[in-house]
């Protein structure tokens, strides 16, 4: 069974549709890699899943719950619960600037949850080494780079253990260089299987750590593989040009 | 005219702070709250509730302070059957008037303290579980304090200046104590004493108001 199953999915603003039809699935230690042109539909679909954005139509079912049943949304508390087990990285990192990297992560959690502070601190230190920045948890996130700021948000994410991570191009604000360390942070994250879907332009990272790329145009799954499939051999005309693009 | 004599009337102008001084401190710590419960509500989802504090801040902003004063002190009484309910002395007027001016002043700085805070810090809150109470009270606010403190200062400032209208409903302040000494003696130097008098207590207010701001930089 899959983990996520995404049925019908409609969505629009007023009169632009924006998602037409979405069928798709994410199962257990996926890493879904979304790509395709600006406008396309993906981050869209990736906030409907953690209820930034309201649908018009559609089922979303997680871990065997509906989170909308053919257009009707489940009870508040029910979205809340589903919703509580999805970690979100956005593309403009929003860190919480009045707090140091330490309170962005242990303040979330232990409102939350309830946790004392001592287990929120040592789940803080471990995630902080783990993207290698404990000697910069008591700064404020404008003192960090961009590529630091982003591995923290990935670290605040982390914090309540989220069952799928859902990343909405994570380095599309970052230069090359800190492009490369924050994506070392998901690999690592996809080496321990981390369910993950990604909305990203990076494509060689990409057919490196997809274990199904989606290839979204105007609204609609054009067509979806393995990276050997979507990018070896493309079989949508659309698909080949964006790719051509892309490999310029 | 000798300088003991300037001093002695220094010394009676003093003892007017308190007045001055205690109107100030009630109206800041009042309208700064209140100002954003106003916001609050002209953000309502409810429209009738938001039409209705939106044409009070509306009314409040655009009439004149002193109007207002004068109305709560001599008008409200007179108004037949309920005025009998809302007879203020002096000093709870101005307050009350006061109060409701600047909080509606307040209510606009917060707001645009609020536009300035991005999309994404809601977002992020959301995602990350937070209720709508503690996104406002733990992310929201604090940054929308620090954004919206310079202007709080600057109107604190203005404040105390204003307190001196209270002189048109016979408020003993440090105006209205200046001007009856001036009749007195005839000495305008009074005028300058009391002048030295607001620019110290808007000194001490500035300075409160610059420490507020580094405590709050990030």
């Amino acid at each position: 069974m899959a983990f996520i199953e995404i049925r019908n999915l409609k969505k629009s603003f007023h009169s632009l549709e924006v998602l037409r039809d979405i069928n798709f699935e994410v199962n257990r230690g996926d890493v879904i890699v979304v790509i395709g042109s600006s406008g396309s539909g993906k981050s869209t679909l990736l906030r409907c899943l953690i209820d930034l954005e309201k649908i018009d139509g559609g089922t979303v079912k997680v871990d065997d719950e509906y989170l909308i049943e053919d257009g009707r949304y489940a009870h508040k508390n029910q979205v809340k619960k589903i919703t509580a087990k999805m970690g979100m990285v956005f593309q403009s990192f929003n860190l919480f600037p009045h707090m140091t990297v330490q309170n962005n992560l242990i303040t979330p959690y232990m409102l939350t949850t309830g946790e004392s502070r001592e287990e929120a601190l040592k789940r803080s230190d471990a995630l902080l080494a783990k993207v290698g920045l404990q000697d910069k948890k008591n700064e404020h996130p404008s003192k960090l780079s961009g590529g630091q700021k982003q591995r923290v948000a990935i670290a605040r994410a982390l914090m309540k253990s989220p069952e799928i991570m859902l990343f909405d191009e994570p380095t599309s604000a970052l230069d090359p260089e800190l492009t490369q360390e924050v994506l070392a942070t998901i690999k690592q994250l996809a080496k321990e299987h981390m369910t993950m879907v990604i909305v990203t332009h990076e494509m060689s990272f990409a057919r490196e750590v997809a274990t199904k790329v989606v290839f979204m145009d105007n609204g609609s799954i054009l067509e979806e593989g393995t990276p050997g499939e979507i990018f070896g051999s493309p079989k949508e005309a659309r698909t080949i040009e964006f790719l051509g693009y892309s490999e310029k | 005219m000798n300088l003991e004599y300037i001093l002695n009337a220094g010394k009676t102008i003093l003892l007017s702070c308190g007045v001055t001084i205690r109107l100030f401190a009630i109206v800041l710590a009042v309208s700064i709250p209140l100002g954003f419960i106003f916001t609050m509500l002209a953000g309502c989802k409810v429209s009738p509730v938001r039409w209705l504090m939106k044409g009070l801040i509306y009314l409040l902003r655009g009439t004149p302070l002193m109007l207002q004063l004068l109305f709560v002190y001599f008008g409200v009484p007179n108004i037949p059957g309920l005025g009998q309910y809302f007879l203020f002395d002096r000093f709870s007027a101005a307050c009350f008037a006061f109060i409701l001016n600047y909080a509606a002043y307040l209510a606009e700085i917060y707001r645009g303290g609020l536009l300035a805070i991005d999309q994404g810090q809601y977002e992020a809150a959301k995602v990350l579980g937070l209720t709508r109470l503690q996104t406002m009270t733990r992310v929201i606010i604090p940054q929308m304090i620090r954004v919206a403190l310079p202007a709080v200062g600057n109107e604190a400032v203005t404040l105390l200046k204003d307190t001196a209208l209270g002189f048109t409903i016979g408020l003993v302040e440090i105006t209205h104590v200046t001007k009856t000494m001036v009749n007195n003696s005839g000495n305008p130097m009074m005028y300058a004493v009391a002048a030295v008098v607001y620019l110290v207590i808007n000194m001490l207010i500035t300075f409160a108001f610059k420490k507020a701001e580094q405590k709050t930089s990030f």
